[in-house]
């Protein structure tokens, strides 16, 4: 279980006269189950990817609480990290090594020994499908087969909670459906929390067991997808989350223009 | 799962094993960079025999003109006298080539030429003193170097003839030597050749410096550009750990050159063609280890300021850009040892690049020199690594998330 509490984070930029404070995220707080998936939704520079990395142990808040598996992430970054799978939004791969050896690597960083980090990568390359691509030096790999790289590096040592930041950006159909089945797996068969941000209502309407609306850097509605749709008085989901997140108004224009 | 570590002893061990598989994997990382890897290596394999071939052709030139005693002297038919003197002192006379006057400003021919006026031989009878003309060009380091020689000569020559008209006269030639001069050279022959040997501690230090360079942008700047240093910081390990196993895998790249040009000047010595340079050029299996212990603990330092400067770069590029800065502090500290005025300063040892340099070469030139000397450089180099390493570790979290 993840549990976030009135979070908050600002960024300086600049220095003198040009110094602009910018409030990435003014009061998130959300409950991730175990076994069940956790949309973060909201539009570009809601504070989505602030939120998951302050999660990740990356930023320090500025305000607010971070518990995962009841562990705060603040006192105790590193036992907390070593329970959360991070798949961030950089999801860069070393060039010059192949797809295991980049997957072994992590394990190893996590502390697991050699047998294991290369049973596991084996385990997971079975379960993303992508056995045939381990060998390669993952210079040159297209888009999904980078992203089911990088997910099986951030699951090498089987962590309890997963947080994907934007993980279907970039992918084409079937990169994507195979994700989606990857986390229902995930989900059902190993009873993970799982957290990811998306700014697309179809993953979030298909997947999510538990939606999160972020909407400038607060959370401005939490319940599943029927739920929401309930409070808000819309068949759409679209529709839904634009009144969530912009307000009545924004949510009548929108249709209209439709 | 993961480790827990539940003691201080244990998170220790934790971070150590950590350091050392992203140590592992970075150097990995390196040497499968093959086509950087086999330019660095190359270059500073073939560093020592290209050196000493070149500064082996210089000193046999140099050697062959001064052994040759050649004059070359237009109209000698008209001073039998000058003649004789010059064949008595063991010199040949040759005739200058047709166009020397050209050959001598264009610098294709090196050596002045002595033009004997026609009336020499009757003037010098009639006690006249018939002129001789010396042509060189200053341009021409070769001729000038040369004409020295050939103007002592030319005084032997006056000398000879004047000491013998004060003995016909009856008059003591050593009344006219108030003073005599003789010189000794407190140099010895390892000194010489160090005149020579100069530049190879700075060849060296540069190609430790090019060994660990990209290497050291590869695991900072580009870490950063690729987006693989925010995932990396996810991994629970204290980011001492991470910079170390880095650190060690850029020190270790920049090391290999080290030992690599440092043993590449043993077989270059056989290819040495002057007698006396390898004579004097004495770079046996005791001075390549003592470039080796001054280099060694500099390569960690050099890896350790490249990261620290790289780190706070966004791409290799503006990292490379920023890095420049450091390979010209290197590239400048000979300056200070070619230029100095007054000598080896007590802060030369003090100041990293410039105290191996200055080591190296009394190394070179045979100086005994004690462990204190050496040990100064090296706690100075373990310092500032801390420093820079300590940086880069501050630098880090940063750095993952701009």
């Amino acid at each position: 279980m993840i549990e976030v509490r009135g979070l908050a984070k600002q960024f300086v930029q600049g220095s003198g006269r040009s110094r602009r404070v910018l409030a990435a995220v003014q009061s998130v707080g959300f409950v991730a189950a175990d076994a069940c998936i956790t949309g973060l939704l909201g539009p570009n520079g809601a504070g989505k990817t602030t939120t998951l990395r302050m999660v990740a142990g990356l930023l320090v808040p500025d305000a607010g609480t971070i518990e995962v598996a009841g562990i705060d992430v603040a006192t105790r970054p590193q036992q907390a990290q070593a329970r959360l799978g991070v798949l961030s939004d950089a999801r860069g791969l070393y060039p010059r090594l192949t797809a295991r050896e980049n997957i072994v690597y992590y394990g190893r960083l996590h502390g697991l020994d050699e047998g294991t980090a290369q049973a596991r990568a084996a385990q997971l390359a079975g379960m993303l499908d992508m056995a045939a691509l381990l060998d390669r030096r993952t210079e040159g790999f297209s888009q999904g087969e980078r992203m089911k790289t990088a997910l099986a590096r951030a699951l090498v040592h089987d962590p309890s909670h997963i947080i994907l930041d934007e993980p279907t950006n970039g992918l084409d159909v079937l990169a994507t459906r195979g994700l989606r089945e990857a986390l229902r797996h995930l989900r059902d068969e190993q009873r993970k929390c799982i957290v990811f941000s998306t700014h697309i209502m179809q993953e979030v309407e298909r997947l999510c067991d538990q939606v999160v609306v972020v909407a400038g850097g607060r959370t401005v509605a939490e319940g599943s997808v029927p739920e929401l749709l309930a409070r808000t008085g819309q068949t759409d989901f679209e529709a839904c989350f634009v009144q969530l997140a912009f307000g009545e108004a924004a949510a009548r224009a929108g249709g209209g223009a439709a | 799962m993961a480790k827990q570590p539940n003691g201080a002893s244990a998170g220790g061990r934790a971070a150590l094993a950590a350091a050392w598989q992203v140590f592992r994997k970075e150097l990995r990382d390196a040497l499968r960079d093959r086509r950087t890897l086999l330019m660095v290596v190359l270059s500073s394999v073939a560093l020592g025999p290209v050196l000493l071939v070149a500064l082996s052709v210089l000193v046999a030139d140099l050697e062959a003109r001064a052994e040759a005693r050649e004059v070359f002297v237009a109209g000698i038919e008209h001073a039998p006298t000058l003649r004789n003197f010059i064949e008595r002192q063991a010199w040949t006379i040759q005739p200058p080539p047709p166009d020397y006057e050209s050959a001598l400003a264009r610098r294709s021919f090196g050596h002045p030429v002595l033009m004997v006026p026609e009336g020499f031989e009757r003037d010098l009878a009639d006690g006249l003193a018939p002129k001789l003309l010396l042509v060189t060009a200053s341009a021409n380091s070769r001729a000038e170097a040369a004409a020295g020689a050939v103007t002592r000569l030319m005084q032997g020559f006056a000398q000879e003839q004047a000491s013998l008209r004060l003995v016909m006269r009856g008059v003591p030639p050593n009344l006219l030597q108030v003073v005599q001069v003789n010189e000794q050279d407190l140099a010895n022959p390892q000194a010489r050749a160090g005149q020579f040997t100069r530049l190879l501690p700075f060849f060296v230090l540069m190609a430790v410096l090019y060994g660990a360079l990209h290497a050291a942008l590869d695991t900072t700047a580009g870490e950063r550009e690729r987006g693989s240093l925010e995932p990396l910081l996810m991994a629970p390990l204290p980011r001492g750990a991470i910079v170390v196993g880095k650190w060690g895998a850029v020190a270790v790249m920049g090391m290999l050159v080290a030992v690599v040009s440092c043993f590449s000047f043993l077989p270059g010595q056989w290819l040495l063609r002057s007698e006396t340079l390898a004579a004097m050029f004495q770079f046996g299996l005791r001075e390549a280890l003592l470039f080796l212990a001054l280099l060694l603990p500099l390569a960690a330092l050099l890896a350790a300021l490249l990261m620290a400067v790289a780190i706070r770069c966004r791409s290799f590029k503006e990292a490379q850009a920023n890095t420049t800065a450091v390979l010209l502090a290197v590239s400048l500290m000979p300056m200070f040892t070619a230029f100095n005025q007054g000598g080896e300063q007590p802060w030369h040892l003090w100041l990293p690049a410039l105290a191996q340099i200055t080591l190296m070469q009394r190394v070179l030139e045979g100086e005994a020199f004690g462990a204190a000397d050496l040990l100064l450089p090296m706690a100075v180099a373990a310092a500032l690594s801390a420093l820079c390493l300590a940086y880069v570790a501050r630098q880090l979290r940063a750095a993952a998330l701009r």
